[in-house]
């Protein structure tokens, strides 16, 4: 047997300690998604780049920590003109606030279910939100499934006349379905 | 008047749809030019919506309408010359095919461009395609191509039911509607 790949085996299983494990994604791990509604009508748009961080032992989750970045110039919706609106100070206000980020450190599970709660800045507010997920793991990977309902207007996502909650739903849910990798130090 | 078609006239059903359907492609030429020369914004958006849900409407009516035609006979043409017989034949298979053709156009477009349709609120309907933004472009032009082609035919239709009541003086213009003639 090769001694290289057995050291390569050990080396693997050395760094796959109990302790909270540090997970991360970046683009590459899956979509993540938010759907909205618009006149009456749900449309699903995504962000193309984003960084996930997560430090996380299912038996010790109160050593957990969880950290979302996501880079909203790269919202995509598939259409150029509602893209660019996202995007301007009306919406998101990328060039004042390019990333939204959210940032827990409490952890319960309910069910098959997790739940962080901490607190989510966006266009320069921070307010409190919640993210539902499920864990997978296998060697080497942890799957991340779930989602976040959030509400845009306290976050002043929507200014003037967007703020018509008839023809823009304030309810936006963020999902993701991300297939995290140990974290290199 | 009957609810049936007869020898002489059409009947209140299909009489009720035809100017239903005139009345919403009216409605329906004036918002799209509308939003056309609408800057992006809420009030695009909502002219759209509305404009998608009269659309959808149309639809329905047509399906409607051409279930009704195949049930119920339109009274035969008046005596003409072939070549008008046929021209009448073509001009009203092309009105019927742009009745389906103008909202499923719409709502492909809709859906190529992730803005599904929703009918007044009140259901959504499905995306028929991916959100594609090439897609959405020529599906675009398509569907401005088609409503200049539906209205040279609507044209094409009015001046030929005038000639006809006018010229003619062959009544046909009185089929349509709900009053006696003479």
């Amino acid at each position: 047997m090769n001694v290289r790949a057995l050291l390569a085996a050990f080396a693997l299983l050395a760094a796959d300690p109990a302790a909270a494990k540090p997970w991360q994604g970046d683009a590459g791990a899956g979509p993540l998604q938010f759907v909205a509604v618009q006149a009456d009508a749900k449309f699903t748009g995504s962000f193309k780049t984003y960084d996930v961080r997560f430090d996380f032992d299912p038996a010790k989750p109160a050593a957990g920590r969880l950290d979302v970045t996501v880079t909203l110039a790269t919202t995509d919706t598939a259409d150029e003109e509602r893209d660019a609106i996202l995007k301007s100070a009306e919406f998101f206000w990328t060039e004042r606030h390019p990333q939204a980020k959210f940032h827990a450190t409490k952890f319960r599970r309910s069910g098959k279910r997790w739940r962080a709660d901490g607190e989510l800045t966006l266009r320069g507010v921070t307010q409190p939100a919640a993210v539902l997920f499920t864990l997978v793991e296998k060697p080497q990977i942890l799957g991340m499934k779930g989602d976040a309902t959030i509400r845009r207007l306290p976050f002043g996502v929507g200014q003037g006349e967007w703020q018509s909650t008839e023809w823009i739903g304030d309810e936006v849910v963020v999902r993701f379905d991300l297939k995290l990798k140990p974290a290199t130090p | 008047m009957p609810v049936r078609n007869t020898n002489e006239r059409y009947g209140s059903v299909a009489q009720a749809l035809h100017w239903a359907i005139v009345v919403l492609l009216i409605v329906q030429f004036t918002l799209g030019k509308i939003a056309d020369d609408l800057p992006p914004g809420l009030d695009r958006l909502i002219t759209l919506a509305r404009h998608k849900s009269f659309g959808i409407t149309i639809l329905a009516l047509a399906v409607i309408r051409l279930l009704w035609r195949l049930f119920n006979r339109p009274p035969p043409l008046p005596p003409m010359p072939g070549w008008q017989r046929v021209a009448a034949h073509l001009s009203h298979g092309g009105l019927y095919a742009l009745l389906f053709a103008m909202p499923l156009t719409g709502w492909l477009m809709s859906s190529a461009h992730n803005y599904p349709v929703s009918w007044f609120g009140l259901v959504q309907l499905p995306d028929l395609v991916a959100p594609d933004r090439g897609l959405s472009h020529s599906l675009e032009d398509v569907h401005e191509l088609l409503s200049n082609v539906l209205l040279g035919f609507a044209a094409l239709h009015v001046l030929a039911a005038l000639k006809h009541q006018f010229i003619d003086r062959d009544n046909l213009l009185l089929r349509m509607l709900p009053w006696r003639g003479r």
